[in-house]
């Protein structure tokens, strides 16, 4: 990424942590090689890319394992505690909606959506965002997006590399924050290199 | 200092009764606590221990009563099950299978959902601002909503009181019903900062608390460390909830909280119409608690869920609900999130979230061309909720990662608008069952004109502060906060599920406590109001001829 905060490690931090939160992120980070299997291996191909898709990771160098995050969290049954009526349960949806995508990578590339070129495979992810307000394969589109992007965004940001990429120093139990206040850091929280890079501006 | 608290101290001790070594829980006193059999016949048994539960508890233990709260989550330890992480705090919330419909579908689970003893309090922002005195009447004043069968009036002193138990810090509050706070306002991190200075420019009065953190130690809970992390469950005992502020005390005074107990049904004798008891589940075992009265306490959605599943053939259509009105006018707030950039690094995820408010627009204002009002807070989010705040602008993938590595830079305001009470905005039973065979609940929403106009107009006013501040750039996300009503009090059964004292109107030993019984929701966080319902509640039982121990 761009590198805004050089130098700035949320790791490096970890001793100034509580031992069930440090316990916790250190065993996020090192994604233990546990097996968890809720997907086929034809799903986790095509999980694999949307998701890293999704968080813009290079799927074969990802330094967030958000397949098996997500994975873990669809295993366990661990939802956000509510599914829209027109949609089927997490689980179910996260299934049908691979398997639509993979039919849509075969009707228009003739190859399923994991081995799809990177650019086929993100005109057919920006398609399902597109139909916001319309059905995609008899789901609403929106639904969709919603559940992809809710599992794909709580997996990236709850990974301390991703946090240090924002500028965001992670736990702050017991040591809490002594400077609060506009352009106010503590003393290992590192400034901003580039302040005027504003990708909202920039994005208009 | 000693002398200050005197007199809260002596109605209410649990700030003195944790520890003062470091360690957030007294296990001795859980060890210790009272334990009932279930065919010990209760004076009153409460289904639910969050704001309202842990209130009524409070109370009636110390009344001498006979009293155990049933809760379906755990029985937290700050130091051992709660971190200072937002995707390890998933456990905090209540994410039971649930479906949400309608034409405006509400998320629950983190958003509005609370799960083990002190409920969403647990996770809640700490704001405790109070009710206006016209939310009591918004149909009289403004021809919408609802009328209280109780006017503010009579809840003040138990505002008063729950607010020296919490307590709450803040300036003096000039809006609704002008009153004090009992601690000094905490010092204000940058988000807070970027408020005041918009606020100040546009002749906007704002003001620093209402927040249920102590400025400074109050018995043995430390000082905020302004960590940033109150949506996460408090691990410094600085935040109020229930568990630290009522629990404590209860379980002093001989109460009961049996945690890891899920109610499936309230029991109700065919022959006397009155309650019995409650069935429930714990470690896999259906059991039966005996009790001479009921009282649920299971939030807006557990507690119609609750009463639906509890059909007889005397209540074939769900208990209490001769009249169709358990579960209808259910209210959520609509609560835009509209967020600023700056050069300047705001790092908004220091200091709490709930620092600043205004209810300058909280009233019914002619020219915006709708009825009631918003209020205005800071809102912080941390990455996870702002990565849903950038993505909803359409962000994703190498995009979306560029606009969050710009995180540091964001100021980020919430408005609570008054969504009004509509009888379709409902809980049902849907054909989902969850894992003890129980219908699951449905939860249908959807807007009117009058809360869209709302919403609008709050976008305006935040996007007008932030650009006043110095914002270059403003982005908006359509959220909801909190949820009340659901089964809300009224003068007569026609037109709600319980009286003024929460009684229910069908069964006259069953109480409903919690927020699901208010009529109208204001723009005010809820926690304080339903917490002041059930003390009065309390005060109603404990003084009245049903009183007893």
């Amino acid at each position: 990424m761009t590198g805004r905060f050089p130098g700035f490690g949320v790791l490096d931090q970890a001793p100034h942590w509580d031992q069930v939160t440090k316990d916790l992120i250190e065993a996020r980070v090192r994604s233990s090689a546990q097996a968890v299997t809720f997907f086929t291996a034809n799903e986790r191909g095509c999980a694999h890319a949307l998701l890293n898709d999704l968080t813009g990771q290079d799927r074969d160098d990802a330094p967030v394992p958000v397949t098996k995050l997500v994975e873990a969290r669809l295993a366990a049954g661990e939802t956000d505690g509510w599914r829209y009526a027109d949609m089927p349960e997490d689980g179910r949806a996260w299934r049908d909606t691979l398997g639509y995508l993979d039919a849509d990578a075969r009707a228009r590339y003739g190859t399923s959506f994991a081995e799809a070129a990177e650019a086929d495979r993100h005109r057919l992810i920006q398609a399902v965002q597109d139909r916001s307000g319309e059905d995609w394969h008899g789901l609403p589109a929106k639904h969709v997006w919603s559940l992809w992007t809710r599992y794909a965004c709580t997996a990236l940001y709850a990974h301390p590399d991703v946090w240090a990429e924002i500028g965001f120093p992670g736990p702050a139990y017991p040591r809490g924050y002594k400077n609060i206040g506009v352009d106010k850091l503590e003393p290992y929280e590192v400034r901003d290199a580039d302040p005027s890079i504003d990708p909202v501006r920039k994005g208009d | 200092m000693r002398s200050r608290y005197r007199e809260v101290r002596a109605r209410n001790e649990s700030a003195w009764l944790l520890p003062n070594d470091g360690r957030r829980t007294d296990h001795r006193l859980r060890q210790d606590m009272r334990r009932f059999a279930d065919d010990d016949e209760l004076d009153l048994v409460i289904v639910g221990c969050g704001a309202g539960g842990s209130v009524l508890l409070q109370r009636l233990a110390r009344a001498g009563w006979r009293v155990a709260a049933l809760d379906a989550g755990p029985f937290w330890d700050p130091d051992a099950d709660w971190v200072s992480d937002e995707a390890g705090s998933h456990h905090l919330y209540w994410t039971d299978p649930r479906v949400i419909a309608g034409s405006d579908p509400v998320p629950l689970g983190s958003n509005n959902s609370g799960r083990g003893v002190g409920g969403s309090m647990v996770h809640y922002a700490g704001y405790t601002p109070r009710f206006h005195p016209s939310d009591f009447m918004t149909a009289t004043l403004d021809g919408v909503g609802a009328d209280w069968p109780i006017a503010y009036p009579q809840l003040r002193p138990y505002y008063e009181a729950i607010e020296q138990e919490l307590p709450v810090a803040g300036e003096h509050w000039p809006w609704g019903d002008p009153h004090g706070y009992p601690h000094r306002p905490h010092p204000v991190g940058g988000n807070g900062e970027i408020f005041l200075r918009g606020a100040r420019k546009l002749g906007i009065t704002a003001k620093v608390g209402p927040v249920a953190i102590p400025n400074g130690r109050f018995g043995n809970r430390p000082h905020c460390i302004y960590r940033g992390f109150c949506l996460q469950g408090c691990k410094v005992n600085a935040k109020a909830s229930p568990l630290i502020t009522h629990v404590p005390d209860a379980l002093a005074h001989g109460a009961e909280v049996r945690a890891d107990a899920m109610v499936t049904r309230v029991a109700v004798d065919e022959r006397t119409g009155l309650a019995t008891g409650v069935h429930y589940v714990r470690d896999g075992r259906e059991r039966f608690q005996q009790a001479r009265m009921v009282a649920v306490a299971g939030y807006s959605i557990e507690t119609p869920r609750l009463l639906l599943n509890s059909a007889s053939s005397r209540f074939p259509d769900g208990l209490g609900n001769d009249f169709d009105q358990v579960g209808r006018y259910l209210m959520v707030q609509g609560a835009p999130q509209t967020a600023g950039r700056f050069d300047a690094e705001v790092r908004m995820y220091k200091a709490p979230p709930p620092e600043v408010s205004t209810e300058e627009f909280y009233e019914t204002e002619p020219a915006r061309g709708a009825a009631r009002g918003f209020s205005v807070q800071t809102v912080s989010p941390l990455p996870i909720t702002w990565a849903e705040h950038v993505s909803a602008q359409g962000h994703w993938g190498r995009a979306l990662r560029e606009y969050m590595s710009d995180y540091v830079h964001w100021s980020c305001l919430g408005a609570l608008c008054e969504f009004l009470p509509l009888p379709e905005n409902r809980v049902t039973l849907a054909a989902e069952k969850d894992s003890y065979g129980l219908p699951v609940a449905r939860f249908s929403y959807s807007q009117c004109d009058n809360d869209q106009a709302l919403a609008k107009a709050a976008q305006g006013v935040m996007e007008d502060i932030l650009r006043a501040a110095g914002a270059d750039e403003v982005i908006t996300i359509q959220r909801y906060a909190h949820l009340v009503g659901g089964a809300r009090m009224a003068a007569d059964e026609r037109h709600g599920v319980v009286d003024r004292n929460c009684r229910s109107f069908a069964v006259p030993n069953l109480y409903l406590t919690d927020g699901s019984v208010l009529p109208t929701q204001g723009s005010a966080n809820p926690a304080l109001t339903i917490m002041a319902v059930a003390a009065r509640a309390a005060d109603q039982l404990a003084s009245g001829s049903a009183g007893g121990g």
